[in-house]
């Protein structure tokens, strides 16, 4: 048992810890609030090259960069950089929100998602989770400048995301009292011979519900909408995306490596939760007329999407749950910026009845709302359609056909929210005074994302492959060592 | 030419995309640019298409002009594409209705110009690529891509009830896909690959072949649509734009019945032999159903569409009565209700433009203020009804000769169909064209050169088929044969 502690191998956490803390430091002295944004915007450049050129290797037991980690490291970076962006162009509206507070809170919550994501222990997963989640509830009240209410729904999220951690912790326990240890790696050696397999299950049961909250499946959901809409709106794209992304992909590590011969049995247990969530996020996601609200609800079963490659228990399942969530990272991303730049000329816009004849005042923004909501609701030739084909092929082959017709109806009743959008963008009449201007820091972010989704639509190949074969790497240096 | 001969399928899929690149970059205020630009892109689309008939081998029973590339390796899954004398002629076809279509909404489309000639130049391309696609994957790519150009076409610039009938389209169609997609997967993870010519080839239990069949089934037959689920069919053409009604009644619906040709008979032979009957009756019900609606409605749009309801009646009969006959009979007939229902709907959204009502009881003695209209609105008339000479004849002729040596029964209850049909077109060109001239079409401004243009290239069809449909057949009789021998 040789402990290393090899620095270089966590720089990247430490330079983010550093420039967050040093934001804090100096944040009361600068008068000119952009100072943040660049500092930030640097940094997460900076993160990119070393990521990219920092080796392999452990700190301790608890961490460990590998080719998994890195690749989805940079995914998170590239989403939190366009984040960022969308937040500039969104701070120039909304000057009451502490810019300097916004952006090392920001960073704080990627570090944490890193560390997440590198994690070897639970007990480093479950902090790490910690340290990702309480910036979000400081920077979901932070919109208390502008919306009373949305300490309510920072609240509403911290107490639910308390309960998740106690859940966790619960887990944790037992599976410690049952295999001895909370490295990853151990628990699956000892779970290999244990005879307490159903009390281990039942450990991962307490874990698989506090990663649930963090995801919003049902019945854990109460807290999305209201916490979506009371956020400043930057910042419920990071919510959507980067923090359900780290989540779901350090699941789906926990379960490769730590819990691998109980998979199948998770993703029974994880079958009426993924159901209920596709049903409620689809169903609850008709009636609303805050398209936030609506977004939230739809985030919900798209959670519930990503899911289902959980339940097909195979590794090409997991890539593709991946895959899947990396596909959503982009969406929201992309419609986060349209409600952004909505929201930055006319706030009452986010209502979706008064979006009617949007597209006579803005025909590219309602163009590119066309292809995001299509994508959502998973129509060809979109990247949303391929990476629902990608989890119902998994999903079959792992003999799940009830499962997968049940959640393609659904798909069907999913597919009239977004609909609705456009019926109300492109068919409804209305006049009304619209004045605005197109940043780059509006334009950039969103010409990437239609990119992106266009071109996963038409070519996804190297997207799935290189989600599988970081994966695929993984299983086979743990398990197959020659 | 040789470099257009080796990817010629791609080159008509994908050309279009030209237009659309320079449409996308181009201010809205130039919208004549705009129009001429996607006139353009299609003639000349047309002009590839037609060049692909010239250069198409009939006597090859197998695929032509095969392109297949590596798509996603990952699942086996190529970019392929191939056409036979099944599918040949409806590229043309798509192409052509395409080219109709821009020519009549030249000056009836006033408001998001830009984007209008964008969904059509789009819809274009998902079309032809149908028609092309080899590959399961692929094959639904372009098949669901369709719904979102027609889910704005019908929701954007169509008639008061739009928004309803829209999204009644879309979910109704979406719904039947999906059906398809687990199929289509299904087939995938039983045999590891999407490749048509490979999984014609397979044979499977009966219980797992009927269920594929009725899962591929339900998702065409909403599409042609066969009878009980036909109901989005009137309310979708009905609050069209009259662009939207040609692409629907010209292509659209015919997807579902190349659908059934193409993969739901050939892939799963015992279950179609098994359903034949079913089907057959739904057809003849579809048939005689929508003929008797055709007789009490007062919509002049509604009526064709349901007479598109009791036209695709004929195609599915003759397409499970496994007749070489009555199969070439339903491939011609579909290229004919394209034809011939495209250009009524194209004449009811000519007086449309300018008197804005659809209710038959507005118009009446059409024939002395716009003669030369009512003239091509008899010739479609008479086709639509199947008058010896014009094109309707020959593809009901056919389907029924075709369903008499195989099915007795069913024939009697289609003829009785041809009767009906008669029966309320030639009611409704009385109604509309003869009696005594209505106040509100006394005065009728004269056809455009755009609107005339679009008028003439169906009626050349309408006789060229009608008078020497040997030429039509040719194309695919080897194809239809070579089906049906595999079939048995």
């Amino acid at each position: 048992m040789e402990i290393t502690l090899n620095f270089s191998v966590i720089l990247t956490e430490i330079i983010f810890i550093l420039i967050s803390s040093f934001i804090f430091l100096i944040d009361k002295f600068v008068k000119n609030k952009n100072y943040a944004f660049y500092i930030t915007f640097i940094t997460l450049i900076l993160a990119c090259y070393l990521i990219l050129f920092v080796p392999f290797g452990e700190f301790t037991y608890s961490y460990k960069t590998d080719f998994y980690s890195s690749t989805l490291k940079l995914f998170l970076v590239v989403g939190t950089l366009l984040i960022s962006l969308i937040s500039y162009n969104y701070l120039q509206y909304y000057i009451n929100l502490n810019s300097g507070e916004y952006y090392g809170l920001m960073l704080f919550s990627i570090v944490g998602a890193f560390l997440m994501l590198s994690g070897m222990d639970l007990v480093t997963i479950y902090l790490a989770m910690e340290l990702m989640s309480f910036p979000v509830y400081f920077l979901i009240a932070l919109n208390y400048a502008y919306n009373r209410p949305s300490l309510e729904g920072a609240l509403k999220y911290f107490i639910v995301g308390s309960l998740g951690s106690v859940f966790i912790l619960i887990g944790l326990g037992i599976i410690y009292y049952f295999t001895g240890t909370f490295i990853l790696q151990k628990i699956s050696q000892n779970l290999e011979k244990s005879l307490y397999l159903r009390e281990l299950l039942v450990g991962f049961i307490f874990i698989l519900i506090g990663f649930s909250i963090k995801l919003s499946l049902v019945p854990f959901h109460m807290w999305a909408p209201d916490a979506y809409e009371s956020a400043p709106v930057p910042i419920t794209s990071f919510i959507a995306g980067i923090v359900k992304f780290a989540v779901i992909a350090t699941l789906v590590k926990i379960i490769l490596i730590g819990f691998n011969s109980l998979r199948i049995e998770i993703g029974e247990v994880l079958i009426p939760i993924i159901l209920a969530s596709i049903l409620v996020g689809n169903i609850m996601a008709i009636k609303q007329d805050n398209i936030i609200r609506m977004l939230a609800y739809s985030s919900i079963a798209h959670a519930g999407y990503a899911g289902l490659g959980l339940v097909s228990a195979d590794y090409i399942g997991y890539s593709f749950t991946v895959f899947y969530m990396l596909v959503y990272l982009i969406m929201a991303i992309g419609t986060f910026s349209i409600l952004v730049f909505l929201a930055n000329f006319k706030r009452e816009l986010l209502h979706i009845p008064s979006m009617a004849s949007l597209c006579e005042k803005t025909p590219f923004v309602s163009l590119l709302l066309l292809v995001f909501m299509f994508s959502l609701a998973g129509i060809p030739p979109t990247a949303g359609f391929i990476a629902k084909f990608y989890i119902f092929m998994s999903l079959i082959k792992a003999k799940y056909v009830w499962v997968a017709l049940i959640a393609i109806l659904f798909a069907v009743i999913g597919a009239y929210p977004y609909l609705r959008v456009l019926k109300v963008v492109y068919m409804d009449k209305q006049e009304f005074e619209f004045k605005f201007k197109y940043d780059f820091t509006f334009l950039i972010p969103v010409c990437i994302t239609v990119f992106l989704i266009i071109i996963i639509g038409i070519y996804p190949k190297p997207w799935t492959d290189i989600i599988y074969k970081t994966m695929y790497f993984y299983i086979t240096s743990l398990f197959y060592p020659y | 030419m040789e470099f257009l001969l080796n990817n010629l399928l791609s080159w008509i899929i994908w050309f279009p995309l030209i237009g659309i690149l320079i449409i996308l970059f181009t201010d809205r205020k130039h919208e004549s640019f705009i129009k001429w630009i996607s006139l353009i892109t299609i003639v000349i689309d047309t002009i590839l298409s037609i060049y692909l008939l010239v250069n198409f081998d009939f006597s090859k029973t197998g695929f032509q002009f095969v392109e297949k590339k590596r798509w996603i390796e990952f699942i086996n899954s190529y970019y392929f594409l191939g056409v036979d004398g099944i599918s040949i002629l409806f590229i043309p076809l798509s192409t052509l209705t395409t080219l109709l279509c821009i020519l009549i909404s030249w000056d009836s489309i006033k408001e998001l110009v830009k984007e209008f000639y964008l969904a059509l130049l789009f819809t274009n391309i998902a079309m032809v690529g149908t028609f092309c696609a080899l590959d399961l994957v692929i094959f639904y790519l372009f098949w669901e891509a369709i719904l979102i150009p027609m889910y704005l076409i019908i929701g954007i610039w169509g008639g008061p009830r739009r928004i309803y009938s829209t999204i009644k389209f879309f979910l109704y169609t979406f719904f039947g896909s999906v059906f398809m997609l687990i199929g289509i997967i299904y087939l995938y993870i039983k045999f590891g690959t999407f490749d048509y010519t490979i999984l014609i080839n397979q044979k499977y239990p009966f219980l797992v072949e009927s269920l594929l069949f009725l899962g591929f089934a339900i998702a065409f037959a909403i599409k042609v649509p066969m009878w009980p689920v036909h109901t989005w069919l009137p309310d979708a053409h009905t609050e069209a734009p009259t662009a939207g009604s040609v692409i629907l009644a010209g292509i659209l619906i015919k997807l579902g019945a190349y659908g059934f040709i193409r993969f739901a008979l050939p892939m799963f032979p015992q279950a179609a032999l098994y359903f034949s009957k079913l089907m057959l009756v739904l057809s003849v019900i579809a048939i005689i159903y929508a003929g008797l609606v055709c007789l009490v409605e007062e919509d002049l749009k509604r009526l064709i569409a349901y007479s598109s309801v009791s036209h695709m009646g004929f195609v599915t009969l003759g397409i499970f009565s496994f007749n070489p006959i009555a199969m070439k009979g339903a491939i011609l007939q579909m290229i004919n209700h394209g034809i011939v229902t495209g250009a009524l709907f194209m004449c009811v959204g000519i007086v449309y433009d300018r008197t804005h009502s659809r209710a038959i009881s507005y118009y009446g003695g059409l024939a002395t203020s716009m003669p030369v209209y009512a003239a091509f609105f008899m010739i479609f008339t008479l086709a639509s009804i199947g008058l010896p000479g014009t094109n309707g004849f020959i593809g009901e002729f056919l389907i029924l000769l075709g369903t008499y040596l195989s099915n007795k029964t069913m024939v009697v209850f289609g003829a009785l169909g041809v009767i009906v049909g008669a029966a309320y077109m030639l009611w409704l060109y009385q109604r509309v064209f003869f009696q005594e001239l209505n106040p509100n079409v006394a005065k009728m401004p004269p056809l455009k050169i755009n609107e005339l243009a679009a008028l003439i290239l169906p009626t050349i069809l309408v006789f060229w088929i009608g008078l020497y449909p040997n030429l039509f057949l040719n194309f695919m009789t080897t194809s239809v044969q070579n089906l049906l021998m595999n079939l048995k």
